[in-house]
């Protein structure tokens, strides 16, 4: 594959722009985060005394004004440096380093389960448009869009861990036995939760998308032909019908990036959800920033990704 | 309009009527403790039980219906209004101006709105003010969207360019003439933007952001009943249920309000 | 020739001499033998699970060491004393002390061939290091200096004896030395003592009982027993700390057996734990009282009619048996029941709940009810705001509170906060009018901090209340030399404050512990100081 010169255009343009919106996201966050009122939390502490807390704000370099801290943070982020938490002096790049992998480990199965449960079920409610299936999975859909997540982790923790002790209730793996298969039962509930996010709107674009497919003349004419209604659907319309669903998908990955932080929360999940909640409570002002510039560089990559991937499937798009 | 969205319809009218009028006619204050006899059962006294602190959940639920709701609507205009703004002068004015206010709205919906209201609430503290202008200030976009390309839509159409030349100013243009014919779709995205805002600020109040005790809102009604899952799960089921039941309603109509009002869309 | 009955009676009888011998000497021996498990005896093996709530700092002074670091910090960090089991202080690193006549010191006798785990020898180099380099210094901001206001320096006296020089007397210190005190290595640490994040964040070294074989951020820190431990072998082989943030799920754990003890923190769950099979469920003491601070820069609390009248109207025993389910008991004084040697049960039923009697007071105070029922003076109504704090069970608590005083007609507002600022403007700025929260301090009846008058405004005093009666008390409890002079004076001060009210006190908790049924040798103290004697726990054998 030759990477074309319009291709390289649109990448340069996207990437810079996609700087630019994270850069904008950490001087936004920075600047909020330092106007909050308390400071960081080994200095909000109940028992510390005003000599310690000085003593700490000074150390810790919180004594300057903010404009000036952001500057030097910011020199230091184009270095790769992202500074040190204020919680436990490690470097933010360990820090976020050490939960990303849960969070994209959560968001990736979440996103595989939608993918895989949902664009068949759209495929089948088009199919049998109209037929008890296809309102019995809109209901379902419409359902899953309304339940709160939090709600439906706590009833699935209920249900599974608690009442039937068949799934862990929280947590990466079991401190005893850390195997493949404990981390897999470990995901299973949290990327359920997680999925339904997103699921039902996958559904239901794969549905309307496919009946839009269907209706296509080129499909009437392939069935007239002959053509049994499964091969046309597969090799036809199937293809066409995935466009709208592949940008979808990716405008809706910062939803399911959102809604990993009360996931996280609900099944204690390690990643950088719950980070992002104890950095903010705690005003770790470096590690706040350091992971509102991961998440947003994630974030314009995602949507970066997907748009590439809709030139490869639809040819008749170019790239603007 | 479709079976379903006008069942939709008439939930939401019910709620809406309990959220008003409930209150005044199950007078037992939301805040009223009786800690001698909390998390008791269903009874005479207190149809739903009662809670931790042997307050009324049946009349915490209703309080907690008009704060969840006033929350949700609220904060729904203030993201109607933005995106307004936004859409209609990106789409009128065109240029550099349009070019940046559509890739300011593309950036804003790249970014995933939770970790940035987590933060946002951490310096401006919390309180239904901050949650409302939370809420709009991230969900914005979509109506932006909606508006922009019906401006497009409408700019070049006769009776504009018309009143234009007769030197209608661009507001009164964009008000009087153009913005009008947009209200279907704003209509239905004030619904589905309603029943957004409900689920934040309940995400929101579980994560102990949001709407602050001891005032009700569903979502933090759900924070404390997680403590008693074990005792007394009802405490969980009601709000919980109750928020899914009113988001499917807002859902159910939005969906119809755009079957119905949309003829050129393809069902 | 010995004949084979003669053989196997002379076998049985070394044997049973052997055996007995064992058991005899068995405390006292170094690292190598334990008893075989006759019936019930403590048999070597294991792991213990024990849930945190967040990743830990593994250093005690660490002002970043928050309450989830305690607990292993107390496992593999020794200090020079240690609570006792009837929480006196005991020997641990120290084996005696002694003060100087005039008080003005203390000399500690430490143990000899002590070893950290990295095999380097201890000495009383690294005790002075540990206070003078790190919690002495004041630019370093180590956790609980605020403890050690009276100390001026540690002295090396030998290698094996510190003296502590005090700028007053401190009749607390042994004490206080047992609370999160622990000694750390000189030889590691000097650089950096408190920011050393290989140390902090990985694996230390240390003296205890046990020490890290591995950290794993955001899942767990596992520890080994230590082989160069000074005191008897520990039994358990290994003790895991799983980070489980949420309490809901720390209970699920414990259900399906995933946890070997824990704090119930969630006590709502009580009555499902102890119904399952396999569990037990245990509540312990604790060095701990919730208060009500009215603040006394506020004219109309600075009268003492108004504070009792609070008390007499708020239903303490109802907060304890809907928040704490039944687990705490009404607090009149600062000093909890768990001071056994110096708690006063006398006053346990002074104020009860008598919404009458509150009404009366502050009618004598010049509150009158007006005609809405709210109770005014010079024409305006006694309404104010309260600040709560977003943690544990005060919003609950604050809630009740606020109920209480609308019966008497006093109208409490509540603005709920996120803790961190709740923490400034509360405690850092003092811009507050009441607020409910709690102190836990040493296992001593030692609480100058809390109430001398100059710990208000910027010190501990919260309330702000200033008393010359109260600070003589105080400090003679701080200068009294022997057990016996010390139990009278704080008689007196639990008797004065009990009067005088400089904090509201609502309810002393108590601890409830879930442990599985086959962990034993855990002694009957909360949780925090049962750590300090891991080295005895032991699983029985299912």
């Amino acid at each position: 594959m030759v990477v074309g010169e319009e291709v390289t255009r649109f990448l340069v343009q996207r990437l810079a722009l996609g700087a630019l919106v994270v850069v904008f996201a950490s001087a936004l966050t920075f600047f909020f985060v330092n106007l909050a009122p308390g400071g960081p939390a080994s200095v909000m502490r109940f028992d510390v005394t005003a000599e310690q807390r000085e003593a700490l704000i000074k150390a810790m370099g919180l004594d300057r004004p903010v404009p000036q801290r952001y500057v030097e943070w910011l020199g230091a982020a184009l270095h790769g440096d992202l500074g040190s938490s204020l919680l436990t002096n490690e470097p933010v790049a360990t820090r976020i380093g050490d939960r990303l992998p849960n969070t994209l480990a959560l968001a990736g199965s979440a996103l595989l389960i939608s993918i895989v449960a949902g664009i068949p079920m759209g495929v089948v409610q088009a199919l049998r448009r109209g037929r008890a299936i296809d309102h019995v999975f809109s209901l379902i859909s419409a359902v899953g869009l309304a339940v709160p997540v939090f709600w439906l982790g706590i009833v699935l923790i209920l249900v599974f861990a608690v009442s039937l002790h068949v799934l862990p209730s929280a947590g990466v793996t079991s401190a005893a036995s850390d195997t493949l298969a404990d981390r897999l039962a470990h995901l299973v509930l949290p990327a359920v939760a997680l999925a339904t996010t997103i699921l039902p709107t996958v559904v239901r674009f794969t549905r309307s998308s496919t009946i839009e497919a269907l209706h296509e003349d080129y499909i009437r004419t392939a069935t007239s032909k002959g053509l049994a209604p499964w091969t046309v659907v597969t090799r036809h319309a199937l293809r066409n019908a995935l466009i709208p669903v592949v940008s979808a998908i990716g405008a809706l990955v910062p939803r399911l990036l959102g809604g990993t932080v009360v996931t996280e929360a609900v099944f204690g999940w390690p990643g950088m959800g719950r980070l992002a909640l104890e950095a903010a409570q705690g005003r770790d002002y470096p590690l706040v920033t350091g992971l509102t510039v991961v998440v947003a560089a994630i974030a314009v990559c995602a949507s970066l990704v997907v748009d590439l991937a809709y030139t490869r499937i639809d040819p008749r798009v170019r790239l603007s | 309009m479709s079976r379903f969205g006008i069942a939709a319809l008439a939930v939401l009218v019910a709620i809406a009527a309990l959220a008003i009028a409930g209150p005044f006619l199950w007078t037992i204050p939301p805040e009223a403790t009786d800690p001698a006899h909390g998390l008791a059962g269903a009874s005479a006294a207190h149809p739903l039980g009662t809670d931790e602190l042997g307050r009324d959940v049946l009349s915490r639920l209703l309080h907690g219906s008009r704060v969840t709701l006033l929350v949700g609507v609220a904060a729904m205009l203030a993201a109607l209004f933005i995106g307004v703004v936004v859409g209609a002068i990106a789409g009128w004015a065109g240029g550099w101006l349009d070019a940046l206010l559509m890739r300011f709205t593309d950036a804003m919906l790249a970014v995933p709105a939770f970790f940035f209201i987590l933060v946002v609430i951490t310096v401006l503290g919390t309180g239904v003010a901050t949650l409302v202008l939370v809420i709009g200030a991230l969900s914005w976009m979509p109506v932006a969207r909606v508006v922009y390309g019906e401006t497009l839509r409408w700019k070049a159409a006769e009776f504009v360019v018309a009143a234009e030349s007769l030197g209608v100013p661009a507001p009164r243009l964009l008000a009087r003439h153009i913005l009008p014919q947009a209200i279907p779709s704003l209509v239905v995205s004030a619904t589905l933007g309603v029943a957004f805002a409900i689920l934040t600020e309940s995400a929101l109040s579980y994560l102990g952001l949001g709407v602050q005790p001891p005032l009700p809102s569903w979502g933090n009604m759900l924070q404390r009943a997680q403590q008693y899952v074990f005792t007394a799960p009802a405490l969980a089921i009601y709000p919980g249920l109750a928020i899914t039941v009113v988001v499917l309603a807002f859902n159910f109509l939005g969906d119809g309000l755009r079957d119905a009002l949309d003829p050129r869309r393809r069902r | 020739m010995l004949g084979p009955c003669t053989y196997v009676r002379l076998s049985a009888l070394v044997l049973v001499a052997t055996l007995v011998l064992s058991a005899c000497t068995g405390a006292s021996q170094p690292a190598g033998s334990n008893a075989p498990s006759a019936q019930g005896g403590p048999v070597a093996g294991g792991t213990v699970t024990i849930p945190i709530g967040a990743d830990p700092t593994l250093n005690p002074w660490s002002p970043n060491a928050f309450v989830e670091s305690l607990f292993i910090n107390r496992a593999i960090f020794d200090g020079i004393t240690k609570p006792g089991k009837d929480l006196a202080p005991a020997p641990d690193l120290a084996e005696s002390w002694t003060t100087a006549p005039d008080g003005l010191s203390w000399t500690f006798k430490l143990r000899s061939g002590v070893k950290w785990s990295d095999g380097q020898p201890f000495s009383a180099d690294d005790v002075a290091f540990t206070f003078n380099d790190v919690v002495l210094k004041p630019d370093l901001g180590a956790q609980n200096r605020a403890s050690y206001a009276a100390v001026k320096s540690v002295t090396v006296v030998d290698p094996n004896t510190v003296r502590f020089d005090l700028s007053r007397k401190f009749a607390a210190l042994p004490s206080f030395l047992a609370y999160n005190a622990g000694i750390i290595p000189k030889h590691v640490l000097s650089a950096d003592p408190l920011k050393t994040t290989s140390f902090n964040k990985g694996v230390p070294v240390s003296t205890g009982p046990f020490k890290v074989e591995k950290y794993t951020s955001g899942q767990s820190v596992s520890l080994l027993r230590n082989e160069n431990y000074f005191g008897p072998k520990p039994y358990l082989d290994k003790v895991v700390f799983t980070v489980v943030p949420d309490p809901n799920t720390q209970i699920a754990q414990a259900l399906s057996g995933d946890i070997t003890i824990m704090i119930l923190d969630n006590k709502a769950a009580v009555d499902r734990v102890k119904s399952a099979s396999g569990l037990v469920v245990a509540s312990r003491p604790l060095v701990q009282y919730y208060w009500l601070a009215l603040n006394q820069t506020d004219p109309r609390f600075t009268d003492v009619k108004v504070r009792q009248a609070f008390v007499h109207a708020i239903d303490r025993q109802a907060i304890i048996k809907s928040v704490e389910l039944g687990y705490g008991s009404i607090a009149n004084s600062p000093i909890t029941p768990a001071l056994a040697a110096y708690y006063d049960p006398s006053l346990a039923s002074k104020y009860p709940y008598d919404m009458q009697k509150a009404k009366d007071l502050l009618a004598q105070a010049g509150w009158k009810p007006g005609a809405d029922g709210v109770l005014q003076k010079d024409g305006k109504p006694f309404q104010f705001t309260m600040d709560v704090g977003q943690r544990g069970v005060l919003e609950p608590v604050n809630a009740l509170i606020q109920q209480d005083l609308k019966k008497i007609g006093v109208i409490v507002d509540l603005n709920t906060m996120e803790w961190n600022a709740y923490i400034q403007k509360d405690v850092v700025r003092r811009e507050y009018t009441a607020t409910v929260n709690w102190w836990t301090y040493p296992s001593d009846p030692d609480v100058f901090p809390y109430y001398h008058s100059s710990a208000a405004g910027k010190g501990f005093n919260i309330p702000g209340y200033q008393d010359p009666k109260l600070d003589d008390l105080l400090v003679q409890g701080q200068s009294a030399s022997d057990l016996e002079s010390r139990k009278a004076v704080y008689k007196q001060l639990q008797a004065y404050t009990s009067e005088t009210l400089p904090y509201l006190f609502l309810w002393y908790p108590q601890e409830i512990d879930v442990l599985s049924s086959s962990l034993k040798g855990v002694p009957e103290l909360g949780l925090r100081d049962a750590m300090h004697y891991i080295g005895e726990w032991w699983l029985a054998k299912k």
